[in-house]
């Protein structure tokens, strides 16, 4: 009962054929987990304990395998995921800067989501566009030569259409 | 099958370019010739990455190769109607060449691809990735098919084994061995396994190729599966590549479609088929036993070898892992022969590699190169070298378990064991080059941080030891460094390497090591001096600007001043830190200004300019200024050369009460600022002001005296209590070429000597040449303009970007008709009756990298040529002449002198051009300042010669980030410059001055 509201619709159809998918299969652990994280954006804690049941892994096993992995979260995310690259190209041109700017304009750090769920910062290790740095994405789309200057200009475009 | 075209256009779709834009470049291309109704004609395709990301949008317009670059949406009709239409090339979106000016219009004649050899991305950028056709078009699964049909699977593994092909994703193994290692291991049921998880930060060859030409890797492994007996591969990509992704699995789905992949493929009788495992966001998983434990959908903890993969992998069956790079080299050497691969690269590194080239260099992007390629040759040739005239200082090869390159090895051959030499490795071919912006201990730092935080935390050294050397490198940035700290970091760097469990805790040490082994003296100075030269470590300094100031000044406080109207306020800050504001204000070389922040968003704030300003305020607004004067301590300083640091150390140690006089042999004080530069550039009047200021302060100045000659060194050492010897360079060394005795040979120093105490040398209508490439030869040559030669060149043995003099200054020289000559060495004067008629010139090129990371002028194999003048001007290099003190020049000759003067010869100290060779003058202001600090504590002193400033750091007005260009100084046309010596750079005006002060970021107020 508990997932219930979680489990219906749309979502729960593409669930359904995950987990028939890769039924009994303990392998297939962390591509279930990108499936669930791609249709809520986080991973309810209420659908674990599904995940354990449908493919036969402890419970013990999916916490280890999702504090392992740094994209896997428990925690919600804003409606805006914010991700600074931090790889060495980036690091050259100056990503600490921009990333130091962004948290003092949205006035969190890095794993966190502003009070208005807005945004949420995360920093990566390398998106691959060492050519363009300093980089962020807001969401899917890239920002590439940034400049801390920049930063207000690239949040207001995502603040205006709320 | 698509039928011929008259005409392709390929637009750039790798991850760079469509960050830059290019799906709506493709977009409207479309559109374009579709409204031309030329859809039947020509072909616009997109394809994987072209390599050159920092030029994206980047599109290449066949038959002819004609390559565009940071092509926009609104470029794209004038590409269709002049290009396609018209056939006329639109050459302002061709590439420009940097040395020439040059618009180059093919790609073949631009040097980033003209100097490459593509192997494993030959197809990157050439074909659409998502069309299956046009693989096979270009040689695709003709390799699988040769294989399957003609071969046996050990003459598979023989070729892979004599084409010496080693493993592209770091450790560089035999990737035949692997093969003949897992074709051995028993058992029915084997894997392949292609490892795409690409993390080292600053490599993407790997997204490259999966982006740009996923089926070169699926043909890959089809090939291995069919050599080794496996059936089953998997592609084990990180999720940070979505678009790597969705190719890859287009591509498996045609593949299947095609039956290049599935049952029974060719009709060979061989099944295989790939599967796609996304990682999830860890580093380690790129450590092979970490990778296949992930694949089990497990946590990617890595396991000690032996047993290797080949022998027990994945599910415990014999697996051959290989990185995706080393994939894609497979085809290619089954097609055209092992022989043919090991023809490439060096003894022990076959082949070709791709380098990711990222950071400070003009052209980012991915390349490929025979093994053993220069360092330098890629960096600077194919990689245009550092932009924005900054120098290299290091490349970092390998990723985090790599190093750092200094310039000295530039001609380093990238191959494995040549940089494992180095103390780095070639890891998957990541090359980050850095500037001198970059803090080696916040590199490591950065590095450790990471190293840090991706550590799987299974074995303690690698957990624990790394968060140990972080917290004591975060201290050491934090300005807490202790003495034994390095001493710390070595012991724990040795015991992590020798005690972790697999590669990555082995390598975590190496970024501290190798910045330990070429940059030590960086550590100390954040140490023991609490010092971040590269102003990164921002609790060791105010502002970049202050921070680089070798005077010290504090440049945003004056600067605020400025903004706020206070002028004689702002020329007290300056004068604070430095006695001479108007000298500075014109001809200092301003190296707070290569580090201003302003510069990274539009242009840096004009710093010499403001100075310039406030400086001319304040010297002809002496009543609004006060002056402190100090009692006498009854000790007494002799100063010998009335220069830049000897005035200096005199200004400050007479603040503190010391009886002070200063020798000078010249008729003038100012040593070279008076003597040596131009008054077109540095009046007198307002230089000696400056200087008057010194004497009021009670500084005794003893012109046309010169100790050794005049009076005795015994005399002037006896009389006082320490002696500063600051006399300078002025020994100008000679070339050693025939014909250095004619009449008409002057050296740079001597002549400008001349010119500025008045004695004109009678050169009007004289060919004047001059060799050297310093400020001293180009202001030498703006005298000669001035005094009417009839032509003035100028003759440097390397190009204009090597030429140590201000390039603001070679620009005027070039305005008042001076030519400068590039790449000629003189070989010769010669001469009739004694006086000099032409000298024979020698032509150069750049050769090899020299120490300094400056390329070498060597000569060309081509025959001299011979020009004709009446005077030859040469200033090459000078040095100090000290005989006159007994033991300094052997001091001088072996570098004895410590940072703060002292020479150890007891009461004497030494700086200035005298030790540092010709340099300039603020360098020569805070060699004084520091002979004043070490003779107020050799004395008795604090060693404190100004008082900490008290003032609150806060923004006194809006901080204007919008871009703004900075403020021009008007200077007088050239056609007003001949025939007088009237300075050529005016000063701003007021509102002009106020408005560029506006422009600062304010660095120094932290929140």
């Amino acid at each position: 009962m508990e997932h219930a509201c979680i489990c219906n619709g749309d979502a729960g159809a593409k669930l359904n054929t995950m987990f028939a998918q890769y039924q009994g299969q303990p392998d297939g652990l962390i591509q279930v987990l990108h499936g669930i994280q791609e249709t809520y954006g986080y991973l309810p804690r209420e659908l674990l304990t599904r995940v354990a049941r449908e493919l036969e892994v402890s419970s013990g096993e999916i916490s280890g395998v999702i504090t392992f992995y740094s994209l896997f979260t428990l925690k919600p995310k804003g409606k805006h995921q914010v991700s600074v690259c931090k790889g060495t190209a980036c690091y050259v041109r100056g990503s600490t800067q921009v990333l130091g700017r962004l948290e003092k304009e949205l006035k969190i750090k890095p794993g966190d989501t502003t009070d208005d769920g807005l945004f949420s910062v995360e920093v990566v290790r390398c998106l691959g566009a060492c050519g363009l740095g300093p980089v962020l994405t807001v969401n899917d789309k890239v920002f590439a030569r940034l400049k801390p200057e920049k930063l207000p200009g690239v949040l207001a475009k995502f603040t205006q259409v709320k | 099958m698509s039928t011929y075209k008259k005409m392709n256009i390929l637009v750039c779709s790798g991850a760079g370019c469509i960050s830059s834009g290019c799906k709506d470049v493709y977009q409207t291309l479309h559109e374009h010739i579709g409204n031309q109704g030329l859809l039947e004609e020509v072909r616009v395709t997109q394809t994987g990455c072209m390599g050159p990301c920092d030029m994206g949008p980047v599109i290449i317009v066949y038959p002819d190769g004609v390559f565009y670059r940071r092509v926009k949406t609104e470029d794209v009709l004038e590409i269709v109607v002049e290009h396609v239409l018209k056939g006329r090339v639109v050459q302002r979106l061709t590439y420009r060449s940097p040395e020439t000016g040059d618009y180059l219009t093919s790609q073949q004649d631009i040097n980033f691809f003209k100097q490459q050899t593509r192997v494993a991305l030959r197809n990157c950028g050439q074909i659409n990735p998502e069309r299956i056709e046009e693989y096979i078009n270009n040689k695709g699964y003709c390799a699988l098919g040769k294989a399957l049909k003609d071969m046996k699977p050990q003459e598979v593994i023989q070729a892979v084994k004599d084409a010496g092909l080693r493993g592209r994703g770091g450790a560089g193994f035999s990737t035949g061995m692997k093969w003949q290692f897992s074709a051995g291991a028993p058992g029915p049921v084997k894997y392949v396994v292609c490892n795409a998880d690409e993390g080292d930060p600053g490599a993407f060859m790997d997204r490259s190729i999966l982006e740009g030409d996923p089926h070169s890797v699926l043909e890959a492994m089809a090939i291995c599966g069919y050599a080794v007996g496996a059936q089953k591969g998997y592609v084990y990509v990180r999720a940070e590549y979505p678009l790597a992704v969705e190719r890859l699995g287009i591509a498996i789905d045609q593949a299947r479609r095609f039956g290049m992949l599935g049952e029974n493929i060719f009709g060979a009788g061989f099944s295989f088929d790939v599967e796609i495992r996304v990682g999830a966001g860890a580093f380690v998983c790129g450590e092979e036993t970490a990778l296949l434990a992930s694949i089990e959908g497990r946590r990617g903890e890595p396991r000690p070898r032996p047993p290797f993969p080949a022998v027990q992998g994945l599910y415990g069956k014999p697996t051959v892992i290989n990185n995706v790079e080393t994939w894609a080299c497979i085809p290619p050497i089954l097609l055209q022969g092992p022989e043919w691969f090991a023809s490439l690269g060096t003894e022990k590194s076959k082949g070709t590699k791709v380098f990711a080239l990222a950071g400070k260099v003009v052209n980012t992007g991915l390349i490929e190169v025979p093994m053993g390629t220069p360092l330098g040759e890629i960096i600077f040739d194919i990689g245009g070298g550092v932009p924005h005239g900054k120098h290299f200082k290091a490349v970092q090869t390998g990723g985090p378990s790599g190093g750092c390159v200094p310039a000295r090895y530039l001609n380093t051959p990238a191959d494995y064991e040549s940089l494992s030499g180095l103390g780095t490795i070639m890891g998957s071919g990541g090359m980050i080059v850095m500037d001198e912006d970059t803090c080696m201990v916040d590199l490591a730092k950065y590095f450790l941080e990471f190293v840090q935080d991706e550590s799987c935390g299974k074995c303690v050294p690698c957990r624990v030891g790394a968060k140990r050397m972080l917290e004591l490198l975060e201290r050491i940035t934090r300005g807490e460094g202790q003495p034994g700290d390095i001493e710390l970091l070595e012991e724990l760097c040795h015991g992590i390497k020798s005690l972790s469990l697999c590669g990555l805790g082995q390598t975590a040490p190496n970024p501290v090591l190798s910045t330990l082994r070429y940059f030590r003296k960086e550590y100390e100075e954040h140490i023991y001096h609490k010092h971040c030269p590269s102003s990164v470590c921002a609790g060791l300094f105010i502002s970049p600007c202050q921070n680089t100031c070798p005077a010290n000044v504090d440049v945003p406080i004056y600067i605020d001043r400025i903004r706020n109207q206070d002028f004689a306020g702002a020329y007290q800050i300056i004068k604070r830190e430095n006695p001479f504001p108007v000298v500075c204000g014109r001809v200092c070389h301003s190296p707070c200004e290569t580090r201003c922040r302003r510069g990274l968003l539009d242009e840096p704030l004009a710093i010499r300019r403001l100075k310039k300003y406030a400086a001319d305020y304040g010297v002809t607004h002496q009543d609004e200024i006060t002056y402190t004067k100090s009692k006498d301590n009854g000790k007494r300083v002799s100063i010998i050369g009335a220069g830049p640091a000897g005035l200096t150390a005199a200004y400050y140690l007479r603040r503190k009460g010391y009886q002070t006089t200063v020798y000078d042999a010249a008729p003038v004080p100012g040593g070279m600022m008076a003597l040596g530069i131009p008054d077109f550039r540095l009046p007198k009047g307002p230089l000696f002001a400056e200087v008057n200021d010194i004497a009021n302060l009670g500084v005794k100045i003893v012109l046309n005296t010169k100790v050794g000659k005049d009076i005795p060194f015994e005399q002037v050492r006896s009389a006082s209590d320490a002696v500063f010897i600051a006399v300078g360079a002025q020994h100008d060394h000679k070339l050693n070429i025939p014909g250095e005795d004619l009449k008409g040979y002057m050296s740079g120093v001597d002549f400008l000597r001349d010119v500025n105490l008045g004695r004109f040398p009678a050169i009007s209508g004289k060919s004047v040449t001059l060799v050297g490439g310093g400020n001293v030869t180009i202001d030498a040559a703006r005298c000669a303009v001035r005094l009417g030669a009839s032509e003035v060149n100028i003759y440097y043995r390397r190009t204009r970007q090597h030429m140590p003099a201000m390039e603001e200054e070679i620009e005027q020289a070039l305005a008042e008709g001076v030519r400068i000559n590039y790449l000629v060495s003189p070989t010769e004067i010669l001469g009739e009756n004694g006086a000099v008629t032409g000298m024979v010139l020698q032509p150069m090129k750049l050769g090899p990298f020299g120490d300094m990371g400056r390329r070498r002028s060597v000569p060309l194999d081509e025959p001299p040529s011979t020009v004709k003048c009446d005077l030859v001007i040469v200033s090459i290099s000078r040095s100090a002449e000290v005989g006159f003190v007994d033991g300094l020049e052997e001091v001088l000759r072996s570098s004895k002198v410590a940072k703060d003067t002292s020479t150890g010869i007891e009461g004497i100290f030494t700086g200035g051009d005298c030790v540092l060779g010709p340099a300039t003058v603020v360098e020569a202001i805070a060699a004084g300042k520091s002979a004043a600090v070490a003779i107020d504590r050799y004395l008795g002193g604090t060693g404190q010669i100004v008082e900490p400033l008290d003032v609150e750091r806060k923004y006194t007005g809006p901080v204007i980030e919008e871009e703004r260009s900075r403020m021009r100084a008007p200077t007088l046309p050239p056609e007003a410059r001949i025939e007088n010596f009237t300075e050529v750079e005016q000063t701003y005006s007021k509102e002009a001055a106020v408005y560029e002060a506006q422009r600062c970021l304010r660095c120094d107020v932290r929140d």
